[in-house]
C-alpha cells in the first residue's frame, strides 16, 4: 500500500510584486510505501517544508499533483486519519496543555471520555502528565515541542508529518522522540520526517531521501545510500607509473588533486594484496588512512557536488 | 457543523482571555451602576411631571424610550468602535505562522475555519451588547414600573452594525494578515462615509446640479453600508416602538456583508500560508 504519492510536484513562490521568482520544489516524484519512516534530508532552504506543505494543502501546487493514502489531497477529510508537527507551532498561551489537546481533539471529531482517555495516554507519552494543568505559556521550546508531538497523534492517525521535530530538544528528549517514533511504527503507521540533522535520521529511517533546492537527488534505504566499497586513502613517495596496472574488478584506484591516491575495495584483503604488489615493484607507502564513510559524507558531497554543477 | 461550533467556542474563549475585553466588560457595569446609582436618587414621579408642565403631554413610554436612548446611543456608537478595536486582531493573529499551519492541519475546511472565528467574534460582541442593553432596560423598566421588550431589539442592530464593519476587518486580513488596513477603512466607513453619504442623500442633494455626481453619491449610498442609518434612526424607531420603518439600510447593509464574507471565504480558499 502506497502512502504517499506525488507527480510532479513543484511549488514557485512568487514575491508580492512578481519579481522574484523561488522554485521551492521542482517536479518531485515521490512513493512512500505505509509502514514505513521516510526521513527527508536537505540543507535549510532545500524545499522540505514546502513539500510537507503542499501535501497538507496548507500551500497549494504551481503544478503536479499528489495523493495521501490513495486519495486526492484536496478532501480535507482525508486530515482525519493524518496528523502533523510543524517546524513552527504556537499553542494560545491562555491555555493548558490539557486544552490544547482537546481544542485539536475535537477539531479532529474526537470528544468525551475517549478524547479524555487519550489526552492522558498521550500527555503520558511525552512525559507531560505532570504538565497537564499548567499554561502553555509557562512551557520550555522543548516541552512545547513534545507537546507538539501528542498533538500531532490526538487522532491516533495513520501517516504523520513531523517537520524538525527534534528541533530546540535537549539529547535526552530526543531520544525520546525517537523512541515513540519506533513504537509508532510498530504499530505500522506512516511516519513522515523532515530534517537538516543526517544523525537524527540515520538512527531511525528506513528510506531517505535528499533534497537540495527543490530537487530530490537521491532516494533509497541508508544502507543504499551509504554503501560503497570501503575506501582508503594512500599517499606514496613516487607517483604510479601506471594505474591500470593495479586496478582489478575488486579494486578501483584513481589519482587525487595532492597527489595522493584513493583506492576503493570490497576488503582489507584486497587492500592488501595491493600493498604487497606495490611494495613488490619498490614503492614506498607513507601513509595509509582509512576513509570514513557515513550518511553525513556521502550527503555533503553530494550537495557540493550540486553547488558545483550549478555553478558551472 | 461541529467544526464551525468548535471554532466559535473557541473563539469565544481566545476573547474571554483577552484583557481588552475585561476592560470592555467593567465599562459596562461601570455604565450600568451609574444608572443605577442615578435612578435611585431621581423620583420618577417628578421628572413625569416635569415633562409634563412643559406643556407635551409626554407618556411614560416615551420618557422611558428616550431615557434609554440618552444612556445607549452614545456609549452604543463608542462602544462599537471600542469593539472593531478589540477585535480586528482575531483574524491576523489566526492567519500567523505556526497558528495557521496546525489548524489547517486538522479536518476542518478554510470555509468552516474563517466563518467560524467570524461568527465567534460577532457572537462574543453580541454578548457583551446584549448584557449592556439588557442591563440599561431592565434598571429603567423597573424604575418606571413599565415594560416593552421592542427596546431589547437594539441589541441586534447594532450587533448588525459591527458585523457588517468586522466582515470587512476580516477580508483585508485575509488579505494583508494585519488588522490595520481593514480597520482603518472599518473607521472610514463607520465614522465618515456612511454618514456623508446619509447627510447627502437626506440634504445635500438639492446642491448638487451635475446629474452624474448626483447618480453616483446615491449609487454609492445604496452600495456602502449603511452604518450611520443603522446606529441612528432606526434605533431610534426600533427604541419608540415604532418598528422598522424603512428597511433598505439594512437590505444594503446586508447584501454588502454577504458580498465581503463570501469574497473573504474565496480569497481564502485559495491562500498560501
Ligand atoms: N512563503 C514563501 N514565500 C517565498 N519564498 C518562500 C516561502 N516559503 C519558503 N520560501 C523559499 O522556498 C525555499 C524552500 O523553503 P523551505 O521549504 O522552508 O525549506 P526547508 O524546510 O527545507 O528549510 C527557500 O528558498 C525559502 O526561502
Ligand atoms: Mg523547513
Amino acid at each position: 500500500m502506497i502512502a504517499i504519492e506525488t507527480n510532479s510536484l513543484s511549488k514557485v513562490y512568487t514575491s508580492s510584486f512578481g519579481k522574484n521568482k523561488v522554485r521551492a520544489l521542482n517536479e518531485l516524484n515521490l512513493t512512500i510505501n505505509k509502514g514505513t519512516i521516510f526521513g527527508l534530508l536537505g540543507p535549510n532552504g532545500a524545499g522540505k517544508t514546502t513539500l510537507v506543505k503542499l501535501l497538507l494543502q496548507i500551500i497549494f501546487p504551481t503544478f503536479g499533483t499528489a495523493k495521501l493514502m490513495g486519495e486526492d489531497i484536496g478532501n480535507y477529510e482525508l486530515k482525519k486519519r493524518i496528523g502533523y508537527l510543524p517546524e513552527d507551532h504556537k499553542y494560545p498561551p491562555y491555555l493548558t496543555g490539557g486544552e490544547v489537546l482537546k481544542f485539536f481533539g475535537r477539531l479532529s471529531g474526537l470528544n468525551g471520555t475517549t478524547l479524555d482517555k487519550r489526552i492522558d495516554e498521550l500527555l503520558e507519552l511525552v512525559n507531560l502528565s505532570k504538565w497537564k494543568k499548567t499554561k502553555v505559556k509557562s512551557y520550555s521550546k522543548g516541552m512545547t515541542q513534545r507537546l507538539g508531538l501528542a498533538q500531532s497523534l490526538i487522532n491516533d492517525p495513520e501517516l504523520i508529518f513531523l517537520d524538525e521535530p527534534t528541533d530546540g530538544v535537549d539529547p535526552i528528549g530526543r531520544k525520546e522522540i525517537r523512541d515513540i517514533l519506533l513504537e509508532l511504527k510498530g504499530r505500522s503507521k506512516t511516519i513522515f520526517l523532515n530534517s537538516h540533522l543526517l544523525s537524527e535520521v540515520e538512527l531511525i529511517t528506513d528510506r531517505v531521501g535528499i533534497l537540495n533546492k527543490g530537487k530530490l537527488l537521491r532516494e533509497g534505504t541508508v544502507k543504499e545510500l551509504t554503501e560503497r566499497k570501503e575506501e582508503y586513502k594512500l599517499i606514496l613517495n613516487d607517483e604510479l607509473p601506471e594505474l591500470n596496472k593495479f586496478a582489478d574488478d575488486n579494486l578501483i584506484i584513481t589519482k587525487n588533486h595532492d597527489g595522493s591516491y584513493s583506492v576503493k575495495v570490497d576488503d582489507i584483503r584486497t587492500m592488501n594484496i595491493l600493498v604487497d604488489k606495490l611494495r613488490g615493484e619498490n614503492i614506498l607507502i607513507k601513509e595509509i588512512v582509512l576513509q570514513k564513510n557515513t550518511l553525513e559524507e556521502m550527503f555533503i558531497s553530494l550537495i557540493n557536488r550540486e553547488e558545483k554543477g550549478g555553478k558551472e | 457543523m461541529n467544526n464551525i461550533f468548535q471554532i466559535i467556542q473557541f473563539t469565544i474563549r481566545e476573547a474571554l482571555a483577552r484583557k481588552v475585553f475585561i476592560f470592555f466588560g467593567a465599562i459596562i457595569l461601570f455604565v450600568l451602576v451609574g444608572t443605577l446609582l442615578v435612578f435611585g436618587l431621581v423620583d420618577i414621579n417628578t421628572l413625569t411631571s416635569a415633562a409634563n408642565q412643559s406643556g407635551q403631554n409626554i407618556m411614560t413610554r416615551e420618557i422611558v424610550s428616550s431615557l434609554e436612548l440618552l444612556i445607549v446611543t452614545p456609549l452604543a456608537n463608542l462602544g462599537l468602535l471600542l469593539a472593531i478595536f478589540s477585535s480586528a486582531s482575531f483574524i491576523p493573529i489566526m492567519l500567523e505562522k505556526g497558528n495557521i499551519d496546525l489548524l489547517l492541519s486538522k479536518p476542518i475546511s478554510r470555509a468552516q475555519l474563517l466563518l467560524g472565528k467570524y461568527f465567534g467574534v460577532v457572537l462574543f460582541v453580541f454578548l457583551n451588547i446584549f448584557f449592556f442593553v439588557f442591563g440599561v432596560w431592565l434598571i429603567i423598566s423597573i424604575k418606571f414600573s413599565y415594560w416593552d421588550a421592542s427596546f431589547l431589539t437594539l441589541a441586534f442592530v447594532i450587533t448588525f452594525a459591527f458585523a457588517v464593519l468586522y466582515a470587512l476587518i476580516m477580508l483585508f486580513g485575509v488579505i494583508t494578515k494585519n488588522s490595520i488596513l481593514g480597520m482603518m477603512i472599518a473607521y472610514l466607513i463607520f465614522l465618515i462615509i456612511s454618514p456623508l453619504l446619509l447627510l447627502y442623500k437626506e440634504k445635500l442633494n438639492e446642491f448638487v446640479t451635475s446629474e452624474l455626481i448626483d447618480t453616483i453619491l446615491v449609487g454609492f449610498y445604496f452600495i456602502v453600508p449603511q452604518t450611520a442609518e443603522l446606529m441612528g434612526r432606526i434605533m431610534i424607531d426600533l427604541a419608540m416602538g415604532k418598528g422598522i420603518i424603512n428597511f433598505q439600510p439594512i437590505i444594503t447593509s446586508l447584501l454588502f456583508l454577504i458580498f465581503i464574507l463570501g469574497f473573504s471565504v474565496s480569497l481564502f480558499r485559495r491562500k498560501d500560508f
